[in-house]
C-alpha cells in the first residue's frame, strides 16, 4: 500500500512539473532550422554518447545518443556556436550557420584529456576557478563516474573513488555509516568525518544519531542522497578548505545536485532488482562453537547458515524528469529503494523525492533552488557488543547461557524476539542567487537548511530472557536542524590581452546547528504487545540539547599571469559560540601557487604539466559548551541532586591544522596517462585534548588546547588509457595514499585512552635512547595498548602480564584502489573497482568473548579441534607459567589481549559493473530515445591477512573519536548483485 | 548583448533591490541572532542566581555519598575474601589484592563507580558547599551545614580506611591515612547535629586510629541514643540504585559469588533501592568488644559480642526468590545445597546451616545483619583467641556487604592512576601509589582467600545435577590469620 501511494504521489508531482515545463517551453518559432551532427573521439573516431550539446545563447541542447548523434530542432536561423562537453574531454565547439527550414550539420571531434585543467571548481575558492589555477588538490567526481553504481549512501559512493581517502564500513546492517578519513587522524576528539555540504548547505554528518545497539551506531551519512548528483568536490583539508574556517580540518565534501539542462523534457525511468547475499567469510557456525550439540545430533554444523542467514532482495525504482529553456531549467525525481537484508529483522526502505530548479530572471540574475526529502525506515538487530545479538551469542557460545533455553533452536527463537526500528525524515533545502552586478562585479549567496528527525525504538518483549524478561522499550528521538549561509562578492579583472587577471572575493560563511535528543525508557509491562513506554511500570526519560554557531568573514585573491602562473592568497576570520570567553576570533590564512610548466618547457612525453604548492590553515571548533563550568544534576530519592560537570575553560579555541602541500598534475603520452601526485604535511597545533583534572578536585575532564599532531603523506592518482580504438577502449587507474600519523606534543598530559581503554594517545611510542625521554617519538592517535604476557623472573617463560603499547595502530596508514573500464563499441561498458587498506591491526572482541566459554576460536579455526591439536600449532593462545616454571594454564583473556589483535590488511573487489546500451530501434519500440540494461555487483570478493574478522569493519565504534578496527562478531557488508534497466524518453 | 527587456530589475530597480536586501539583512540579524546559544546545563552564572544554594546542593551531596558507598562496598567485598568474581562484569584481577593497581582500582566493572574517584568527588563537593557556598548563603540552615560536614567527614573516613596516602587538595602531597582520619574526626564532630551516625562514624575513625578510649566513648554515645541504632538511607530504584544488587541479584554478567561459608547471608540487598547500612548498633558493640579484648577484658568482650549478635538477630529477614544457580566462570556448580557442611579450613570442624538451597523461592535472608554465631556459641567460646576469632567472624558476617572487611584484613588500595599522572607532586612508587597487602594475606595459589575443595560437588553441570559430595573445606580461614597476626588496630 505504501509503495503504491508513494508511486502515485511521485507520478502526480512529475506530471505537474511536466505541465509546467511544457508551459514554459517556447513554441517553435518561424525562421528556424535544424542542427544535427555526430560527436566522436578525435583519436579513435569512436562515437561519444552522453555528450552535452548546447547551442550557445539559445538554451537549446541535447545529450548525444549511443551513436554519438544529436538532432536539435527549432534553432533560430543565423550563425551559432555549438558547444560539446563531456567529462574527460576538452570542451569542443563548432560554428554552424542555420538557414530557415534547412538542416545544418555540425560534426564535432573531441580530444580526451588525462587531466581536466579547464574543469571548473568552486570548493574552497572565493569564486568559480579552473583547475589550472588551483594550488591545491581537489578531487572531483562526476555523475558519470557513479550514476549506476550499486551504492545506497554517499559514504559507499566514495569508497575507492577518492585518492587519499580511507572509507571503512561499520557492518552489513542498515542505517549505519562508514568511517571516512582524509589525510590521517588530525584530532583526538570527535569523528574524523569530513563536513558535508549539499548545494551549499552544511548537512548533518553525525555518525551517532541514535542509541547504540551493541557497539553499532546509526549514522546521518546513511540518508544523504545518492541520486541526481551532478558532481562531488572533495577537499582534504589545508588551503583548499581554509575558507571554511573552524570547521574544515577534516576536509570538505561538497555535493551538487542536478538542476537540469536546457532542452525538451527528458524523462528517465529506472527499475532495478537485486540480491543480497551474506558474506560468511568470518562466520564459523556451530561445528566450531557447539561441537557437542552437533555431535549429539541436535543441530547441524551449518545451523546458522541454514536457519539464520538468508539471501535478501533489493528493489530500486527511479523516475526523473529534467529539461528546460534557456532561462529556466529543472530536474525532478523520485526514488524508492526497498531492501531486505541477509539476517532476520534486517530491512530498510528509502523514499526520496527531490527537485532542482535554476531560473535566470535576467541575463544577470539567476536563482537556484533545490529540495530533497528522504524518508528512511529500517530495522536491524543488535550487534556484537550486546548479549542480545543473536549472531554473536551463537558464535561465541553463549546462546544457551543467556537465553536459559535448553536447545539452540529454542534459543534462536528467543534471540529473535527484540525489535529495533528506526525511521528518519530528512529535508534539505537550498536557495541561491547569482547576480552579475556589473561586468566585473558579481555577487552570489546561498541559504539553506537541513532538517533531520529520527526516531528509534528498541523493544525487548516480555519473555526476552537474555535482556529484560519483563519487557523493555527504549525510544530515542533526535531532531537536528542546521541553517547555512554563504555569500560573496567577487571583483574579477583582466588586463587587455589577458596577460594579467585578478579575482578578489570577500564573503561571509557560517552555520548554526541545533540538536535536540530525547530518550524515553519503559521497563516492565503487564501485557505483551505494548509499544508505548507510558504503559510501563518504570518510566525514565532524559534529554540533551546542543546549539552551535560558527561563522566568519573571508577574503580570497587569485591572480593569473599569462594564463599559466597563478598565485592566490586569502584568509578567514572566524568567530564561534564554542570559543572560550577570552577568545574573540581566529585567523586562518592561506597562500597558493600553480604553474603550467608545460606551457614553457617542453618535456618528452609530457602533454600538460602543472606544478602546484599551497599553504593553508583550517580549524576544528571545540565541543559546544565545553568552555563553561557547569553543574549537572540527576534525580535521587525525589530530589534533584547536583554535582560538578564540566570544569570550564575560558581560553578554549579551535585546534588548527596548518598544511603545506605540493604536487603535480600531469598528462603524458598523448593524453593517455594522467597523473596526480600530492605530498603534504599537516600539523595540528593547539590540538584539543581531554585533559583530566586531578580527581582530588572532584572535577572530570576538560577540553584544552595542549597537543600537537602531525600527519605527513603522499597521495597518488594514476589513470592510463591502454586502448582507444573505434571498437575498443580500455582504461585502468588507481590511487594510493600513505599517511604517517604522529602525536608530536602531549602538552604535558600523560598518555590517555582514545575511544576505549585499548587505544592510546601517547607521546612516547618508540624511544631511541631508553634513558632519555626526549628521544621519544609520539605514537599514532589510538595506538593499540593491550595486556600482553611477560616474563617477570627472567626464566624465558611468560608468567605475568602487563598493559603496553603493541607497536601497532587501528587506522590504516596505507590505502588505495584500482579500477578499470572497458568499452566495447559504443554500447557495452564493463568496469570494476577494488579498494584496499593496510598497515593497521584489528581487534577481535568476539574471540575474547568466546574464551569466557572456554572456546578459543582462532585455535579451533587454525589448528582443528582434536585433543591437543593446539600444541605445536602455528597459533596457540599463550600458556602462562608459574614462577617455578610449571604450567599454570592458558592466560586469561584479560591478561593476554594481544592474542586477539591481528593484521588488518584487506583487499576487496568492491564493484563490477556491466552496462549495455540497447540498439536505438529497440528503445524506440517503447518510445524511448535511449535504453540501457545493466548489471553490477558489490563486495564480491575479500582477501584479508587474518581469517577471523573483517579488516574493514568498525563494529565496536563508540561515539566521539571513532578510529574503528575493533569488532565483535559483526557481519561484513553483504555481497550484492543488481540488475536494472534505464530508459530515457 | 544584454537582454534588458527580460530583466526584472531596471537600472533604478537595481538600487532599490540593493537597499531592500540591506534592510532585510539588518532586520533579520536583529530579529534572529544566529550566534546566540543556550547552554542547557547550570553554569556559574546560573548558580549565582540560586536563592538557597546550600539547600539546593545538599541533595547532590546525598547522592554522591550514595555513589561513594556503592563504589566502596563493591570494591571492598570483591578484593577481600567476602566475595569472588566469576563473570565478566568486574575485572577479575580485582579479586586478587596483590594485583590491584592504581589503574584498576577505579573500575569495579562500571567505569564511573571507582572508589577513589567517588571519595574525592564527595570530599570536593562538600568542600565547595562548606567553603564557597554556605558562608555566602545567609539562609543556610545549620542542620544542613552539619550534614555537609558529616559527608565530608565520611569522605575523609573512607579515605583513611581504604587508602594509605592520598592528597587532600589540588597539587597536594599525599597525606597518610592518619591525617585523613584526623580530618574526618574534625568534620564528624562538626556534623554531630546531623544525628548519632556522626558519632558512629567517630567510633569507627577512632578505632582505625587505634584510640580505644575515644572509640568506645563514641560507640557508647550511639548506643545511648538508641540501643538498636541504624542509619541506612535508601537508594533510588530508578536513578541511583544499590550497586551490589546489580551484581548479586540482577546478575547480568554473573559477576559476584559469596564465600561459600557466607552463602546464608547473600544477597542481603534484594531491591534496587535497598539501603546499605552506614552505621548500626551492632558495629558499636563490636567496637566495644574489640576495645575490651585489646585491654584483656575477655568477659566484657564476650558480653559485647553477645549483645552485637542479639541486636543482629533482632533485625528482620527478607523473603527472596533466588534464581541464581551458583556457578563458577566455567559453569561448574558452586555449593548451593543446604545439606552441605563447610569447615573454614582443614583444621576446623564442619558446620551446617551455612549454605542455602539455590535456586529457590522464598529464601529468608537477613537484610541488615545476620550471623552464624549465637548466644550459646559465644558462651561456649574458650580462651581469648577464640573470642578474637569470633569477633572477626562476627565483623565479617554482621558487617557483610558494608565494606569493613577490606580494612579488617589490613589491605590498603592505591590511589587512582589519574591522580598520580596529573599531580606533579606524586610519582609512581610514592606512598599511596601501590597497594598495601599485609604479608599474612596468602597469594599462592591465586585467589587463595576464596578457594575451596572439592570442586566437583555435583554430578555434572546441568541445573538438576545431584549433589555427590557434601563436605567443603575452605583453603584458608582468614579470621584465624587475623587472630594469629594481632590485626586489630587496638593491638
Amino acid at each position: 500500500m505504501q509503495l503504491s501511494r508513494l508511486a502515485s504521489s511521485v507520478a502526480g508531482s512529475l506530471l505537474a512539473l511536466l505541465a509546467l515545463a511544457a508551459a514554459t517551453a517556447s513554441p517553435a518559432l518561424a525562421q528556424t532550422g535544424v542542427v544535427q551532427g555526430q560527436v566522436v573521439d578525435a583519436a579513435s573516431m569512436r562515437p561519444l554518447s552522453n555528450v552535452q550539446i548546447l547551442v550557445a545563447g539559445t538554451g537549446i541542447g541535447q545529450l548525444t545518443n549511443s551513436s554519438g548523434r544529436y538532432v536539435l530542432l527549432n534553432v533560430p536561423a543565423g550563425e551559432h556556436t555549438v558547444q560539446a562537453t563531456l567529462i574527460g574531454y576538452d570542451e569542443a565547439t563548432q560554428t554552424v550557420t542555420v538557414t530557415a527550414g534547412q538542416t545544418a550539420t555540425a560534426d564535432i571531434q573531441m580530444s580526451s584529456t588525462a587531466i581536466s585543467l579547464n574543469e571548473i571548481v568552486v570548493t574552497g575558492v572565493g569564486a568559480e576557478t579552473t583547475r589550472r589555477a588551483l594550488g591545491t588538490s581537489v578531487e572531483v567526481l562526476a555523475a558519470e563516474d557513479f550514476e549506476l553504481a550499486p551504492v545506497q549512501s554517499v559514504d559507499q559512493l566514495l569508497q575507492g573513488r577518492v585518492a587519499g581517502a580511507t572509507v571503512n564500513a561499520t557492518s552489513a546492517q542498515p542505517g549505519t555509516g562508514s568511517l571516512i578519513n582524509f589525510r590521517g587522524v588530525s584530532s583526538v576528539f570527535g569523528a574524523q568525518t569530513p563536513v558535508i555540504y549539499v548545494d551549499g548547505v552544511r548537512v548533518d554528518n553525525d555518525q551517532s544519531t541514535a542509541a547504540g545497539t551493541g557497539g553499532e551506531q546509526s549514522s546521518a551519512l546513511a540518508d544523504i542522497l545518492v541520486s541526481d548528483i551532478e558532481r562531488i568536490e572533495v577537499t582534504k583539508g589545508g588551503a583548499a578548505s581554509t575558507l571554511f574556517g573552524s570547521d574544515a580540518a577534516t576536509g570538505v565534501i561538497q555535493i551538487f545536485t542536478k538542476k537540469g539542462t536546457p532542452g525538451a523534457p527528458r524523462i528517465t525511468a529506472r527499475v532495478e532488482r537485486g540480491i543480497e547475499m551474506p558474506e560468511l567469510k568470518y562466520i564459523f557456525d556451530m561445528g566450531v562453537i557447539f561441537p557437542e550439540r552437533v555431535e549429539s545430533g541436535e543441530i547441524t554444523e551449518r545451523f546458522m547458515r541454514d536457519l539464520y542467514f538468508k539471501n535478501g532482495q533489493t528493489q530500486n525504482y527511479y523516475v526523473g524528469v529534467s529539461g528546460g529553456t534557456a532561462d529556466v531549467t529543472y530536474s525532478v525525481s523520485g526514488r524508492l529503494e526497498d531492501l531486505t537484508g541477509t539476517q532476520p529483522r534486517d530491512a530498510s526502505t528509502n523514499y526520496n523525492i527531490r527537485g532542482g530548479l535554476q531560473a535566470s530572471l535576467s541575463e544577470d540574475f539567476t536563482l537556484e533552488f533545490s529540495g530533497n526529502y528522504v524518508r528512511h525506515n529500517f530495522e536491524r538487530l543488535y550487534n556484537g557488543a550486546a548479549i542480545a545479538d543473536p549472531l554473536t551469542t551463537f558464535e561465541v557460545g553463549d546462546a544457551l547461557f543467556f537465553s536459559g533455553a535448553s536447545t539452540l533452536l529454542e534459543a534462536l527463537d528467543i534471540f529473535l524476539l527484540p525489535q529495533i526500528d528506526e525511521s528518519v525524515n530528512r529535508f534539505i533545502f537550498s536557495a541561491g542567487a547569482r547576480w552579475n552586478i556589473m561586468d566585473d562585479l558579481s555577487f552570489r549567496m546561498t541559504l539553506g537548511t537541513d532538517n533531520r528527525n529520527n526516531q528509534q525504538r528498541t523493544y525487548q518483549p516480555i519473555g526476552f530472557t537474555p535482556g529484560e524478561p519483563t519487557g523493555n522499550l527504549r525510544r530515542y528521538d533526535r531532531n537536528f536542524t542546521s541553517v547555512s549561509l554563504d555569500g560573496g562578492l567577487t571583483y574579477a579583472w583582466e588586463s587587455t590581452g589577458g596577460t594579467v587577471g585578478s579575482s578578489t572575493t570577500v564573503g561571509v560563511q557560517g552555520f548554526r546547528e541545533e540538536e535536540s535528543v530525547i530518550w524515553g525508557n519503559g521497563r516492565t509491562f503487564a501485557l505483551p504487545g505494548t509499544f508505548n513506554f507510558g504503559s510501563a511500570a518504570v518510566i525514565t526519560a532524559a534529554e540533551g540539547n546542543v546549539e552551535v554557531f560558527n561563522g566568519g568573514f573571508y577574503l580570497d585573491e587569485q591572480v593569473s599571469l599569462w594564463d599559466k602562473l597563478y598565485l592566490g592568497g586569502g584568509f578567514r576570520i572566524d568567530a564561534g559560540s564554542s570559543f572560550g570567553d577570552n577568545i574573540d576570533t581566529e585567523l586562518y590564512p592561506k597562500a597558493t601557487g600553480s604553474y603550467i610548466l608545460s606551457e614553457d618547457v617542453g618535456l618528452p612525453l609530457v602533454d600538460e604539466l602543472k606544478v602546484r604548492a599551497a599553504y593553508g590553515q583550517t580549524g576544528k571548533f571545540p565541543g559546544a559548551f565545553l568552555k563553561d563550568r557547569t553543574f549537572s544534576a540527576t534525580s535521587f530519592r525525589g530530589e534533584s541532586a547536583p554535582r560538578f560537570s564540566n570544569p570550564g575553560n575560558e581560553d578554549l579555541r579551535p585546534e588548527k591544522t596548518s598544511t603545506i602541500e605540493g604536487g603535480i598534475d600531469a598528462a603524458l603520452w598523448n593524453n593517455r596517462v594522467g597523473l596526480d601526485l600530492t605530498l603534504y604535511e599537516a600539523r595540528t597545533t593547539d590540538a584539543l585534548f581531554d585533559v583530566p583534572r586531578q580527581p582530588v578536585t572532584g572535577q572530570g575532564i576538560q577540553q584544552e588546547n595542549v597537543g600537537e599532531i602531525l600527519n605527513r603523506g603522499v597521495e597518488v592518482a594514476l589513470n592510463l588509457q591502454l586502448l582507444n580504438t573505434q571498437s575498443l577502449a580500455w582504461s585502468i587507474g588507481g590511487t594510493f595514499n600513505y599517511n604517517d600519523n604522529e602525536v608530536t606534543d602531549m602538552g604535558g598530559v600523560p598518555e590517555f585512552s582514545a575511544e576505549g581503554s585499548q587505544k592510546r594517545v601517547t607521546g612516547c611510542w618508540t624511544q631511541s635512547d631508553p634513558n632519555d625521554e626526549s628521544t621519544c617519538r609520539g605514537g599514532p592517535v589510538g595506538a593499540w595498548y593491550l595486556t600482553m604476557p611477560v616474563d617477570t623472573n627472567g626464566d624465558g617463560l611468560p608468567d605475568g602480564s602487563e598493559r603496553a603499547l603493541t607497536g601497532t595502530f587501528p587506522v590504516p596508514d596505507k590505502s588505495g584502489s584500482a579500477n578499470t573500464t572497458i568499452s566495447i563499441g559504443n554500447d557495452l561498458t564493463i568496469s570494476a573497482l577494488a579498494d584496499w587498506a593496510g598497515g593497521h591491526d584489528v581487534f577481535d572482541y568476539g574471540s575474547v568473548w568466546a574464551t569466557f566459554n572456554g572456546i578459543y576460536r582462532r585455535e579451533r579455526i587454525r589448528c582443528g579441534m582434536e585433543e591437543g591439536a593446539a600444541e605445536g600449532c602455528a597459533y596457540a593462545f599463550p600458556t602462562q607459567y608459574r614462577a617455578d616454571g610449571t604450567v599454570r594454564g592458558k592466560y586469561s583473556q584479560s591478561a593476554a589481549r594481544t592474542g586477539f589483535l591481528y593484521d588488518g590488511d584487506y583487499f576487496k573487489l568492491r564493484e563490477v559493473s556491466l552496462r549495455y546500451l540497447l540498439p536505438e530501434d529497440w528503445a524506440g519500440t517503447v518510445g524511448a530515445g535511449r535504453a540501457t540494461v545493466y548489471a553490477n555487483g558489490r563486495n564480491l570478493w575479500i582477501w584479508s591477512r587474518n581469517q577471523m574478522i573483517d579488516g574493514e569493519l568498525n563494529g565496536l565504534s563508540g561515539g566521539g573519536l571513532r578510529l574503528g578496527s575493533e569488532s565483535s562478531i559483526t557481519l561484513s557488508p553483504n555481497r550484492t548483485f543488481r540488475f536494472g534497466v534505464e530508459v530515457v524518453f | 548583448m544584454k537582454k534588458q527587456n527580460m530583466s526584472i530589475f531596471g537600472t533604478g530597480g537595481r538600487s532599490v533591490a540593493v537597499a531592500l536586501l540591506a534592510v532585510l539583512a539588518v532586520a533579520a540579524c536583529d530579529a534572529i541572532d544566529p550566534t546566540q546559544v543556550n547552554n542547557p546545563t547550570t553554569t556559574d552564572d546560573d548558580l549565582a542566581e540560586a536563592t538557597n544554594p546550600t539547600e539546593a546542593l545538599l541533595p547532590g551531596l546525598r547522592a554522591q555519598f550514595a555513589r561513594m558507598i556503592n563504589a566502596y562496598v563493591v570494591a571492598a567485598e570483591v578484593i577481600s575474601d567476602n566475595y569472588s568474581i566469576h563473570g565478566t562484569g568486574i575485572i577479575v584481577d580485582m579479586d586478587e589484592p596483590h594485583e590491584v593497581t592504581s589503574d584498576l582500582v577505579n573500575s569495579t566493572g562500571t567505569s564511573a563507580s571507582g572508589v577513589y574517584w567517588n571519595v574525592q568527588e564527595l570530599r570536593a563537593l562538600a568542600d565547595f558547599v562548606i567553603n564557597d557556598i554556605a558562608p555566602n548563603d545567609p539562609g543556610a540552615p545549620p542542620a544542613l551545614v552539619a550534614e555537609a560536614h558529616y559527608y565530608r567527614g565520611m569522605a575523609f573516613l573512607t579515605m583513611g580506611e581504604v587508602f594509605s596516602n592520598v592528597p587532600h587538595e589540588e597539587d597536594g602531597m599525599p597525606q597518610p591515612s592518619e591525617t585523613a582520619l584526623t580530618r574526618a574526626i574534625s568534620d564528624l564532630q562538626a556534623g554531630t547535629g546531623f544525628g548519632p551516625q556522626a558519632n558512629a562514624a567517630l567510633a569507627r575513625a577512632h578505632r582505625l586510629l587505634g584510640d580505644a578510649g575515644s572509640a568506645a566513648s563514641a560507640a557508647n554515645a550511639v548506643l545511648g541514643a538508641s540501643a538498636d541504632f541504624l542509619f541506612a538511607p535508601s537508594y533510588d530504584e530508578q536513578f541511583l540504585g544499590n550497586t551490589p544488587v546489580a551484581f548479586l541479584v540482577l546478575r547480568a554478567l554473573q559477576e559476584m559469588q559469596p564465600l561459600p561459608r557466607l552463602d546464608f547471608l547473600d544477597p542481603k540487598y534484594t531491591e534496587r533501592d535497598s539501603p546499605i547500612p552506614i552505621a548500626k548498633a551492632e558495629e558499636m558493640h563490636l567496637i566495644l568488644a574489640e576495645a575490651a579484648l585489646a585491654s584483656g577484658n575477655v568477659g566484657e568482650a564476650r558480653s559485647h559480642l553477645a549483645s552485637a549478635v542479639t541486636v543482629a538477630k533482632s533485625r528482620g529477614m527478607v523473603s527472596f526468590d533466588d534464581i541464581d544457580e551458583r556457578r563458577n566462570a566455567d559453569l561448574s556448580l558452586r555449593p548451593r545445597s543446604e545439606e552441605i557442611l563447610i569447615r573454614s579450613d582443614a583444621d576446623s570442624p564442619y558446620r551446617a546451616g551455612l549454605v542455602l538451597n539455590r535456586p529457590s523461592d522464598g529464601l529468608e535472608i537477613p537484610y541488615i545483619s545476620g550471623t552464624s554465631l549465637s548466644a550459646d556459641s559465644i558462651a561456649g567460646l574458650g580462651g581469648e583467641n577464640e573470642v578474637w576469632h569470633a569477633l572477626w567472624l562476627a565483623r565479617q558476617e554482621i558487617l557483610l556487604l558494608e565494606g569493613r572487611r577490606l580494612a579488617d584484613l589490613g589491605i590498603k588500595l592505591p590511589m587512582m592512576l589519574r591522580e598520580i599522572d596529573q599531580n606533579d607532586n606524586i610519582a609512581e612508587g610514592d606512598p599511596g601509589t601501590l597497594p598495601i597487602v599485609p604479608g599474612y594475606i596468602p597469594q599462592n595459589p591465586r585467589y587463595a582467600m576464596d578457594i575451596y575443595t572439592p570442586l566437583d560437588l555435583y554430578d555434572g553441570v546441568d541445573p538438576g545435577a545431584p549433589l555427590v559430595k557434601s563436605e567443603v573445606t575452605m583453603h584458608v580461614d582468614m579470621n584465624k590469620v587475623l587472630v594469629a597476626n594481632n590485626a586489630s588496630p587496638f593491638n
